[in-house]
């Protein structure tokens, strides 16, 4: 066999799907490496799993008392201050979060973690639990996707979101039986109502404690038998995930969205077929992702450059060129909200459909003036959307943003990247083949600096693409 | 003109030169009061005990609201709302919402955007898919904000979001945006996504243009309330009176969340709604628009019955809705008052009309659409217009 290199564009496409862009001085390595050997320099970078942190202190009993108890010890108005408290911790940690996404080393990791973010869509206001969960996304985000469910089942967060805590022997209740089915795992139309209401039964009794940890409350779980897909017996949790699993429907199902988010918004029947076969016989999620970098559709021209960047992938992307965007918390929130994308904050457990469904004509003009915004201080006075939860002030507020890059940032940038050609700093920047009157339309800016010419760069439509 | 000639690809003028007359005159205002809006303080059951009884910290006595028939009394915050009621220009439907409520702001908003039932994900808004099949123009439906929700994204076409047509103009026409449409000829917009996002630039582009230079020569006369929402009335005000064609408009107006020291808080809201609305509709009737106008008012929900202990309520389900235009079929109380004998087992008002028959009588009897269309099924169309 004849090993033949990477070329340049396949290589920024493998780095924009597997993470948020390509390094420009690892491109001009990476002519030295096979496909093989540039996969596996990703995953080996990602085999650590770096949990995300956050300042927990002085929240006094807060997490292993239970609220009712808590209002008892230490009043219903201290109780209430840590409360917020924990509330405005889950803002901070969507901006920890972020900063990890751009500059952690496992950059696969924390792509995956991010998919998966909008496959097991939960939101929580406890801070605790939703450090936890998120963790469990990152550990779990190349491993074996039984295992995850299962993990996923059992998380504070998750059992409050989908009201598992309300589901009692006595008094079932469906909600987390039924999104586990339709939206986690298998799909509609690959169950029945009574499958959900059997799976329900299964999962009555699971809950935690106050500290996140999970617990099966023994006298609220219905041991009695159950009939489910199918297969009959006295079945706990673990062993619907385990049927669930078993069905090809379920393999399916994820490598759908595994296929749109990663390779093409547009099905191909064949190659989900393909990942599918690959993913069904042990739910190795690594394997997976390896096997699809791996094949040559992955690398063809219809699939690169076509994906609409999400907010998140936009603004990261940016911040690896020109690491300015993500300093102050106000702002990174202002820029997720004007674009429709808050990271720990999901409209709903359906998540976000992503692709078209982040552009209109208001979301675009700001994705496209977002460089200038970010990047050349010019002045944008667009407010985001009011809080449900806000008063009629607070709904009003003006929150426009003023951006700035300082002599640090910029010194990045002059180092990393004034060194290429124009030409080589479009193809580094922009995946999708330029249009051709953008393309000499561009032309004419390139008296300017080569920061200006970034900047210009990622104000066309095509930078809007992966 | 000769400029537009050269800015707006042939495919654009497509979009531009479509009759008014073949969409009617006919103008749909939704407001949304974001938090969800008390229903029970807002139009109070001022005979029944149970309403003293769940809320001796903030209920209304009677003697502090204004009777309407003998029962229900309007707070008397909106008594702007009293003169229009009088003439007949408002209906007020009681008890509106859907099976399964949701509790949550979040979701609840999605539902009652998308038109969903409680169970389902709809990626698309009701008055977006109206957009889709009848005004086919992004400015069909316009948001007064900055950002567009949900409610006025199509499948295929979305709406547009501004309350400033200016700034919207002057964001859409910087340097390097108008180069790169006026760079563009229509041969390379055949792409997938990259085609799609060039045709929404031309779109956004085209629609700031036309909603600027059309609402510029309208500046209303009426002296609104100087506050943020009454700002975006006006701003209404004057799309609607410079005949833009735009067929859907919506405002949401936000504070009504009132889980703590409820009282004093939607007293202002309330006052501030009112108010504004009552010089909105002057102005609409100055401009003889107001008869070719339905102004429709919701709140995601209602809320609890029962107040809480911080003297506010929780979040609820059933709910009422404001109907405010010239020529309703049945102004006044359109139906029965919330039975609070029979609550659901949250203790919350149970519906007894699905907000969807309310769209589909809006869509089938004002905006000439047919609503199994727009909401994908049929439901049973009312009787308030």
């Amino acid at each position: 066999m004849t090993i033949s290199y990477m070329n340049q564009r396949e290589y920024i496409h493998l780095n924009w799907r597997a993470g948020f862009g390509a390094f420009p001085s690892l491109i001009a390595a990476s002519k030295k490496l096979s496909r093989k050997n540039s996969i596996n320099l990703l995953f080996e970078a990602s085999k650590i799993i770096e949990p995300v942190q956050i300042d927990l202190s002085d929240f006094g009993d807060y997490f292993n008392t239970p609220y009712n108890k808590l209002k008892k010890n230490i009043g219903e108005e201290e109780s209430r201050k840590l409360r917020q408290k924990s509330q405005k911790k889950v803002r901070e940690l969507n901006f920890i979060w972020l900063n990890k996404i751009a500059s952690s080393e496992q950059v696969l990791r924390e792509k995956m973690t991010l998919f998966w973010a909008n496959i097991f869509v939960c939101k929580d206001t406890h801070i605790l639990h939703t450090l936890k969960f998120n963790n469990t996304l990152r550990t779990y985000a190349l491993g074996n996707f039984v295992d995850f469910v299962k993990a996923i089942s059992r998380s504070a967060s998750m059992l409050k979101y989908l009201n598992n805590n309300r589901n009692f022997k006595k008094k079932p209740n469906e909600n987390f039986a039924r999104e586990l089915m339709e939206l986690f795992t298998l799909g509609i139309g690959n169950y029945s109502e009574s499958d959900i209401r059997e799976a329900a039964r299964a999962f009555t009794g699971w809950s935690f404690k106050p500290n996140g940890e999970y617990v099966l409350r023994a006298s609220k779980h219905d041991t009695d038998s159950k009939t489910f897909l199918g297969e009959n017996g006295n079945f706990g949790g673990d062993d619907i995930i385990d049927i669930i699993t078993k069905q090809r429907a379920c393999a399916e199902f994820i490598c759908t969205k595994v296929y749109r988010y990663f390779v093409n918004p547009t099905d191909d029947k064949d190659h989900i077929e393909e990942l599918t076969a690959v993913f069904h016989k042990d739910y190795n999620i690594e394997q997976l992702m390896r096997y699809l970098f791996m094949t040559d559709w992955f690398y063809e021209e219809k699939n690169i450059g076509v994906k609409i960047k999400s907010p998140v992938e936009l603004m990261v992307g940016m911040q690896k060129v020109i690491p300015s965007v993500f300093k102050k918390l106000n702002q990174v929130i202002y820029l997720q909200k004007m674009m429709g994308q808050t990271l720990l904050y999901p409209v709903n457990v359906a998540g976000w459909k992503g692709d078209r469904y982040w552009i209109d004509s208001n979301s675009l003009m700001f994705r496209l003036k977002l460089p200038a915004l970010v990047f050349n201080n010019a002045k944008i006075s667009l407010n985001p959307k009011g809080d449900f939860e806000a008063t009629f002030n607070e709904f009003y507020k003006e929150k426009k943003q003023r951006f700035s890059v300082d002599d640090n940032e910029r010194a990045y940038f002059e180092t990393h990247y004034s060194k290429w050609s124009f030409n080589e700093l479009s193809e580094i920047l922009v995946v999708p083949r330029i249009d051709v009157d953008t393309s000499k339309m561009l032309k004419a800016y390139q008296s300017q600096n080569s920061f200006q010419y970034c900047i210009q760069l990622m104000s066309i439509p095509e930078y809007q693409l992966c | 003109m000769a400029s537009s000639v050269v800015l707006v690809p042939s495919f654009m003028k497509a979009f531009e030169s479509l009759d008014p007359r073949l969409f009617g005159y006919k103008k749909l205002v939704v407001i949304q009061l974001s938090g969800g809006n008390d229903g029970l303080n807002t139009l109070i059951p001022y005979r029944n005990d149970l309403y003293y009884s769940n809320r001796p910290g903030i209920s209304i006595p009677k003697n502090r609201l204004i009777d309407m028939n003998g029962e229900l009394g309007l707070n008397e915050n909106l008594s702007p709302l009293k003169a229009l009621y009088d003439k007949g220009y408002l209906s007020i439907i009681n008890n509106v919402g859907y099976p399964n409520p949701n509790r949550s702001h979040f979701r609840s908003t999605d539902i009652w955007h998308t038109a969903s039932n409680a169970s389902e994900y709809l990626d698309s808004g009701w008055m977006g898919r109206y957009i889709d099949q009848y005004g086919k123009k992004p400015y069909t439906g316009i948001e007064v904000d900055d950002s567009l929700s949900l409610i006025l994204k199509g499948r295929t076409i979305n709406g547009v979001a501004t309350k400033d047509a200016k700034k919207m103009f002057n964001n859409a026409k910087t340097p390097f945006f108008s180069k790169v449409l006026e760079t563009q000829t229509e041969t390379h917009l055949s792409e997938h996504n990259l085609g799609y996002l060039y045709k929404t630039m031309v779109g956004a582009k085209s629609s700031a243009k036309y909603i600027y230079e059309t609402s510029k020569t309208s500046t209303s006369t009426k002296s609104y309330p100087n506050n943020p929402f009454a700002k975006q009335l006006k701003t209404t005000a004057e799309f609607i009176n410079s005949k833009l064609e735009t067929k859907v408009y919506y405002v949401s107006m936000g504070g009504f969340d009132t889980h703590a020291n409820q009282a004093n808080r939607q007293s202002r809201l309330l006052k501030t709604y009112s108010e504004a609305m009552d010089v909105f509709v002057k102005d609409l009737e100055a401009s003889d628009s107001f008869k070719d106008t339905l102004i429709v008012t919701f709140s995601e929900f209602g809320r609890r019955v029962q107040q809480n202990a911080a003297g506010g309520t929780d979040h609820g389900a059933a709910n009422n809705l404001f109907v405010i235009g010239k020529n309703l079929k049945k102004p006044g109380l359109y139906n029965d008052s919330p039975d609070l004998m029979n609550l659901d087992k949250n203790g919350d008002l149970k519906y007894t009309i699905d907000f969807r028959s309310v769209y589909a009588t809006l869509l089938d009897q004002w905006l000439d659409a047919s609503h199994s269309k727009v909401l994908g099924s049929s439901f049973e169309t009312l009787d308030f217009i």
